[in-house]
């Protein structure tokens, strides 16, 4: 299972969800898998998509909000773990698609093959699963359902070089059509 | 800031802060961050949800969060009200602050970010221009001097 094959079947399942992307090619997959209004590309700020979904879920706890991470991301950014471990809010999906390499700068390694993420975010105070083929993958997401978080969900996938389209949405406009989307469903 | 409708606080504690940040904590409206990116990444959450959002840090912090701000904040045009603790203001202040201290005023000159410094005579002035920022969907920026040393 590759990356866009994995952000493809977690993105089939978001409903009315909002979804947060990591930059690099986390945001270039989700786009060209299922682009929305209620999907936040963050194409800058390295690390930080977990941050952003903790803020959005905190203020709407009716909704479930769905981070789409890479382990060079979280690993940029591992205080968020903690931060969302000691705030638990229930409606997180924190989905790690681990590779153990930084793909979209041309594949050097992370170290996220010593050390597991998983194992960090548990000692946070997450719930943790592990999914590592599409059927293991669709049936934690069937699985999570009615589990409230938070959740972090590690996707084992493998290096690929496949690269997904350009995302050709101004990154004032992404904003904007998620909060009118966001704010008119309160 | 509270009462001029500022529904979160987010940030990493400073010590000429310190005041402010513990008012907050009593009233349960601060959110403490392990670093200043992800209070920013956490308050840019918030305001997305329209809920004005505060991020409070010492200039050290805000020297970290530059490429946040630049890539995240100004190029997606997020409301956010940075509130910056100015160590180095004082020349005798402690050595790792004067670099900083000294560029500071520069530094926020070159991101563009619209800025004012709190005085004793003005502040409720300088909030109330950071206020009607906010609600116009823009950034901005409020700095406090540190004009004492410990």
């Amino acid at each position: 299972m590759i990356r866009r094959e994995a952000v493809e079947i977690v993105a089939k399942t978001l409903k009315d969800d909002v979804a947060v992307s990591a930059n690099g090619y986390m945001s270039r997959d989700l786009y060209e898998a299922y682009d929305r209004p209620l999907n936040f590309y963050m194409i800058g700020s390295m690390g930080l998509a977990s941050s952003i979904g903790l803020g959005i879920a905190l203020k709407n706890p009716q909704r479930r909000v769905c981070v789409f991470d890479g382990d060079g991301n979280i690993l940029m950014n591992l205080g968020s773990l903690v931060t969302i471990g000691s705030l638990q809010p229930k409606n997180l999906i924190h989905v790690v698609f681990d590779n153990g390499i930084h793909e979209s700068t041309g594949g050097q390694p992370t170290n996220s093959t010593r050390v597991r993420i998983d194992s960090l975010a548990k000692a946070a105070g997450y719930k943790v699963f592990r999914a590592g083929s599409k059927v293991k993958l669709e049936s934690t997401l069937n699985k999570i359902k009615n589990v409230s978080g938070p959740i972090l969900v590690l996707v084992q996938i493998e290096k690929s070089k496949y690269v997904s389209k350009r995302i050709d949405v101004e990154p004032p406009l992404i904003k904007t059509r998620l909060m009118n989307k966001i704010n008119s469903q309160k | 800031m509270s009462e001029s409708g500022i529904e979160n606080f987010v940030g990493v504690p400073d010590s000429t802060l310190k005041h402010f940040v513990d008012q907050g904590l009593k009233k349960k409206v601060v959110l403490i961050a392990t670093r200043e990116e992800e209070a920013i990444g956490i308050a840019t959450g918030m305001s997305l949800s329209k809920s004005p959002s505060l991020v409070f840090m010492q200039n050290a912090g805000f020297a970290n969060s530059l490429s946040t701000i630049t890539s995240l904040v100004e190029l997606y045009e997020i409301p956010l009200l940075f509130l910056i603790g100015w160590r180095g203001y004082l020349k005798n202040d402690a050595p790792e602050h004067t670099k900083i201290g000294k560029i500071q005023p520069e530094i926020i000159k070159s991101l563009g970010i619209e800025s004012k410094i709190l005085s004793d005579a003005s502040w409720k002035k300088e909030c109330d221009w950071a206020m009607k920022k906010i609600r116009k969907g823009q950034f901005c920026a409020l700095i406090i001097r540190r004009d004492f040393l410990d």
